[in-house]
């Protein structure tokens, strides 16, 4: 063995009082941009809800929109006891509706009780006509891209559930 | 930055079937390697306000002292280069030294203290060091077997300088008579990468007649993407 990195462990199931501070200072959105709603849930491999997952966001382009964020451009949000989480994105000129970007909404780290190591992944928006050209969603097998996008509702907001196992896992990635 | 492949046995199995919990969370297909710039390039600005006046002593949050054994624990965050990663959020959280978590659903039958919450974060230096004083956290049982209880251990979570750095580790101490009965240390299957979870001992990081010190050194993924040798 070469390599020397540190290895990952669970979060398990108690930070949620350690890691409040993030969640509350990433709740609201103060925002020089539009923004839209994200809502999902997460799942296990039974289809049984994770009331202990926590979800985290990081939004490089949308960092710009919020100067008067304490962290710009990034959220972390704990899963409810249905497994929900709800995720506000300010959207910058380079996403969907302004532009056909074929970026991610949201690069998303999920954690739980029960993963070893943390999963990356990255949550798209259906109404991206760049969606065909996107860079990142290219890479991915075209059978699997759906997990990554999420659908719009009825009420402008989308949906995009998280499964960590089974027949609709989600992609994960692991950046080279 | 670019990121190897994580060598065989050096990552925790996703499913580790003596974990119990992993059963029906981990994935079951391998993470997809791509390249994407921004991962790579770009990370949330983590502000020196964001630390408050106590986060790095863990021991001066409540009203009086904590019970337990008081240590400090420092070490350095470095890249696969041997870099230091500078101005980097790292957040740390444990039980106290009864083995009992601030947290609501945590049924351990030990006390909680109340001068004692067990969390605490911090910037890591021009060096890559961090420094915390808190208290020595105990052990506990946590119900995934009989008698399955965990070596004490605290909680780490690293942003790194890039996006795709994060990392949520567990350190532990010297000569844990259970390390080997627990599954969560055991689900890596490289013993040299286990030792590396575990911190040392330090009489140079021993505060006089204060506190006992431990060095705990952290290497996060990724490597200068400049090509060497061309």
């Amino acid at each position: 063995m070469t390599s020397k990195i540190t290895a990952s462990q669970t979060i398990g199931p108690f930070p949620h009082e350690a890691w409040r501070w993030a969640v509350d200072l990433t709740a609201g959105v103060d925002s020089s941009a539009p923004t839209i709603r994200i809502t999902g849930a997460v799942f296990d491999g039974d289809g049984a809800a994770i009331n202990d997952a926590w979800i985290e966001a990081w939004m490089p382009d949308s960092a710009p929109l919020e100067t008067a964020h304490a962290i710009p451009g990034y959220r972390r949000v704990p899963s409810g006891e249905q497994g929900g989480f709800t995720l506000q994105v300010s959207l910058p000129v380079s996403l969907p509706p302004a532009a056909a970007s074929g970026k991610p909404a949201a690069y998303i780290t999920v954690f739980a009780r029960g993963l070893t190591k943390h999963q990356f992944t990255a949550v798209f928006l259906e109404d991206d006509a760049g969606l065909a050209q996107s860079e990142l969603l290219g890479q991915v097998p075209p059978q699997r891209r759906d997990t990554l996008i999420a659908r719009k509702q009825a009420d402008g907001s989308y949906l995009w559930n998280i499964h960590m196992q089974g027949a609709q896992e989600t992609v994960f990635f692991d950046y080279t | 930055m670019q990121f190897d492949a994580i060598e065989p046995g050096v990552y925790p199995e996703l499913i580790h079937p003596a974990y119990k919990s992993t059963l029906k969370r981990g994935s079951t297909l391998a993470p997809l390697r791509v390249r994407d710039e921004q991962a790579v390039t770009t990370n949330l600005f983590a502000s020196p306000k964001l630390i408050l006046p106590h986060d790095m002593d863990l021991t001066a949050q409540g009203k009086g002292e904590p019970l337990g054994e008081k240590i400090v624990v420092t070490g350095r965050v470095l890249d696969e280069d041997g870099k230091p990663v500078r101005n980097s959020l790292l957040e740390v959280w444990q039980c106290n030294a009864a083995g009992r978590y601030w947290h609501k659903k945590d049924q351990h039958d030990a006390p909680l203290d109340p001068n004692f919450t067990g969390f605490g974060k911090m910037l890591t230096d021009d060096d890559g060091r961090y420094r915390f004083v808190t208290i020595k956290p105990g052990p506990y049982p946590w119900g995934n077997h009989h008698k399955a209880w965990r070596p004490a251990h605290i909680h780490f979570s690293m942003f790194g300088n890039v996006y795709a750095q994060r990392l949520v580790t567990q350190m532990y101490f010297p000569s844990d008579p259970l390390f080997e009965y627990d599954p969560i240390f055991q689900s890596i299957p490289d013993a040299a990468a286990r030792q590396r979870l575990i911190s040392r001992f330090s009489l140079e990081q021993t505060v006089d007649d204060k506190m006992l010190g431990y060095e705990f050194d952290i290497v996060l993924r990724g490597r200068d993407a400049t090509p060497m040798g061309l």
